[in-house]
């Protein structure tokens, strides 16, 4: 505890088993640097939080790592495999799986439909297996339901399972989101600020069931604006400021130092 | 068995039962003229096979638009492709065409046609695929745009291969060639159906039937066969593929590109595939157009058409097969039966003189003219109908008359599984979840969980899963949506 205590200058990147590296990232539109020499890693286990005022470029950096955008320079390594600039999917076949700020609305399925997209390689996603080997398929199915039936348990939303998904609240679409994302069995799941527009009953039970699947060895890394709600969960926080990490350390070192204070009174307050 | 049937209907919707009673009566309408002898029954079968192409191309353009949601305006060209195809290489005046009608002397001519006309919409779906389906999908519609005009153009100028203007004819029928069907029409016995006279007497008095069944009948329901089981193949691959994980991919990618990379689908593959499968569905019709109708031109390839198959698919309802499939049919019954209606009516208004007066009662000559421009210009008038018609499905109906309505898992899977039973058509579902959640703004008005009430979410008005933001407030569930999929999931177990 001692040790996560301290705060450093910059990120840590000497980690001991690291799922995700960042290194140099770089991006810029037009003349505008939103990622500037960006170097971070994320250990396996953990809740890596990251933080940053308005226009710090965290989301800049979610796109970057999971293929959205294409970095300037710089690396991206997962599991130890290089991903820099590869499709998203791609990067997502390497276990690492994103959700969306907004939540995105799957027109026409039911709410088990759309977690039913989220299991990976399954057999019936190829057009010739329909028809050669339609055992397999059917039983792939059978398995990926129950899994979703589990899932959508787990985070007591079974009762919306045969609902359509585009008649759910806010909040119901973001554990949605996050129960399918459960089932594509990701190495890293990085959440794009869970509790946005969130209120803060269902925000903590977001809070609980994001505590419960890392306790089931889930790794996780957090892009949050809500200060309450990341320092309540995430160790350790990485603070980005300007494109690049200003500090990582824990969060009581974090939001004890002048830096961070300086960062956020100077891009806006929070 | 009568149980099994009311069970059966019973299950529809409301909006499948509107479906099956139109069909119901333009067959009977039909079948009237078949009996009174206004409709000769080769023609009959002639519109049943014109039923079945467009089934077939709006199939196609389903599977690229109602699943995926691809643009695709050469629908023309591709069915063009098929036709061509085929034509090219059978036509009796095909610059490329083969000598007698099987190759080596032992396959027929018009298969090596079929494969050569799949060949050919694979390669030229791949060809425009290629550059356009990594970008958003307005670029696919505007290359596609252009794709429809450059097919029909080089059909018509490419003079040495392809007759140009003039088009392709002697094209023989898809048996040509092959055993036993190939004579089949001839072998067939002249069938002659005798006239009956039916009268009751001092009343009315009428003749019904009376026709012959010749060579061309024979040969047109060969046709007939032949177009139910392309359409019967095509159905039932496509609600295979429809109801499996691929097509669930297919629609997350239609609902939101973004979200399926991010869960690892690779889209552009996914999208490649949609495209080329429609493409190769839409040839498909043009090869069986080809050899129904025995001469095709590049005024086959005119833009119309392509939009004649949109409007079928949007009536029938994006995305759903067995709405293209009433959609395909609809568009053939407004087609052709404009023709028929411009026949009926009378060519001017009647004037009417009031008894026992010399006055004379006309309508304002507006109203003249324009009854007299429309009933003699029936058959332009028909794209105004087919306009109209788009309107009002807009407006009152814009998910189409048969969007699909049930829950799109292969049932075998959901029934084998320990999750809730197989869910009933969503329509009913709705209309469950807003009378339970009337109920409930009148009994307690607040949701539970002590969250703001959100029962406008559930009281959107029934059928209106496809517009993209038909969502409540931001939280708070409301009690019928949570007793509804209970009800729903039960009724079935």
């Amino acid at each position: 505890m001692s040790e996560s205590e301290r705060l450093r200058d910059g990120p840590n990147l000497d980690k001991e088993d690291v799922v995700l590296r960042v290194d140099g990232l770089r991006k810029a539109f037009g003349g505008l640097v939103a990622t500037d020499d960006a170097s971070f890693a994320v250990e396996r286990g953990k809740i890596t939080g990251l933080i940053g005022p308005n226009g710090a470029g965290k989301s800049t950096i979610f796109n970057l790592v999971s293929g959205f955008y294409e970095p300037d320079a710089g690396t991206v390594t997962v599991n130890g495999v290089d991903v820099t600039g590869a499709e998203p999917h791609a990067v997502a076949e390497e276990g690492l799986i994103r959700t969306f700020q907004t939540p995105r609305k799957l027109e026409g399925m039911t709410v088990r439909e759309a977690m039913l997209v989220g299991p990976q390689r399954q057999p019936g996603e190829s057009f010739v297996k329909l028809f050669t080997s339609p055992d397999a398929v059917a039983e792939a199915e059978t398995a990926n339901i129950e899994d979703a039936q589990r899932m959508l348990e787990q985070f007591e939303i079974d009762h919306l399972a045969t609902q359509p998904a585009t008649d759910l609240s806010g909040g119901q679409m973001k554990l949605v989101e996050l129960a399918r994302a459960m089932l594509a069995e990701p190495e890293l799941l990085m959440l794009d600020e869970p509790v946005a527009g969130v209120n803060p009953t269902l925000a903590n039970k977001l809070r609980e069931h994001i505590a419960r699947l890392n306790e089931e060895g889930v790794t996780l890394c957090i892009i949050e604006h809500d200060m309450e709600f990341i320092m309540n969960l995430a160790d350790p926080i990485i603070v980005l400021d300007q494109g690049s990490v200003l500090v990582e350390g824990s969060p009581a070192a974090v939001r004890a130092d002048d830096r961070v204070i300086d960062a956020y009174l100077g891009g806006g307050g929070e | 068995m009568s149980v099994a049937v009311r069970e059966r209907f019973g299950g529809l919707t409301r909006a499948e039962q509107g479906a099956v009673g139109f069909v119901v009566l333009l067959a009977a309408l039909l079948f009237l003229g078949l009996l009174t002898g206004g409709l000769a029954p080769t023609y009959f079968l002639y519109l049943v096979g014109l039923v079945g192409m467009y089934v077939l191309l709006s199939f196609g353009l389903n599977v690229q638009w109602g699943y995926t949601g691809l643009i695709n305006f050469s629908v023309a060209a591709f069915f063009g492709l098929g036709a061509y195809g085929t034509a090219l290489l059978t036509a009796g005046n095909s610059p490329l065409g083969v000598e007698g009608s099987r190759l080596l002397g032992i396959i027929p001519l018009t298969i090596i046609g079929l494969l050569v006309a799949i060949v050919l919409a694979v390669v030229v779906a791949v060809a425009i695929g290629i550059p356009t389906l990594r970008l958003r999908a307005d670029y696919l519609a505007i290359a596609s745009l252009g794709l429809a005009e450059v097919v029909r153009l080089v059909f018509l100028n490419q003079r040495d291969w392809t007759n140009g203007s003039a088009g392709l004819r002697g094209i023989p029928g898809f048996f040509d060639g092959w055993p036993v069907l190939e004579t089949f029409p001839e072998a067939m016995p002249g069938l002659r159906v005798e006239a009956l006279e039916l009268s009751i007497p001092g009343v009315f008095s009428t003749e019904i039937l009376g026709f012959t069944l010749g060579t061309p009948f024979w040969q047109a329901l060969l046709n007939v066969a032949f177009v139910l089981v392309l359409v019967g193949i095509v159905f039932a691959v496509l609600r295979r593929a429809h109801r499996s994980p691929w097509g669930r991919v297919m629609r997350t990618i239609r609902s939101d590109e973004d979200l399926a990379e991010a869960l690892g689908k690779d889209t552009y593959a996914f999208k490649m595939q949609a495209f080329v499968l429609g493409s190769v569905i839409m040839a498909l019709a043009g090869v069986f157009y080809a050899h129904l109708n025995l001469f095709v031109s590049p005024g086959d390839l005119e833009p119309i058409n392509t939009f004649y198959v949109w409007i079928a698919v949007i009536l029938g309802g994006s995305g759903s097969n067995r709405g293209a499939m009433f959609g395909g049919f609809v568009v053939i019954a407004i087609r052709e039966g404009t023709r028929f209606l411009g026949e009926l009516l009378p060519g001017a208004l009647p004037t009417a003189g009031i008894p026992f007066t010399d006055l004379v009662v006309s309508f304002p000559t507006v109203i003249e003219t324009t009854y007299t421009t429309v009933v003699n210009n029936f058959a332009s008038t028909r794209l105004l109908a087919v306009g109209l018609l788009i309107v009002l499905v807009m407006r009152f109906r814009p998910q189409g008359m048969l969007p699909p309505q049930r829950e799109l898992i292969w049932p075998r899977s959901v029934a084998e599984s320990a999750g809730p039973g197989e869910t009933n058509p969503r329509e009913t579902i709705e209309e469950e979840a807003t009378a339970t959640a009337h109920a409930a703004d009148a009994s307690a008005g607040v949701g539970d969980d002590g969250q703001t009430a959100g029962d406008a979410t559930d009281a959107e008005p029934a059928g209106d899963d496809s517009t993209p933001d038909a969502s409540g407030p931001d939280d708070g569930t409301a009690d019928g949506s949570e007793d509804a999929p209970d009800e729903g999931g039960g009724r079935n177990e």
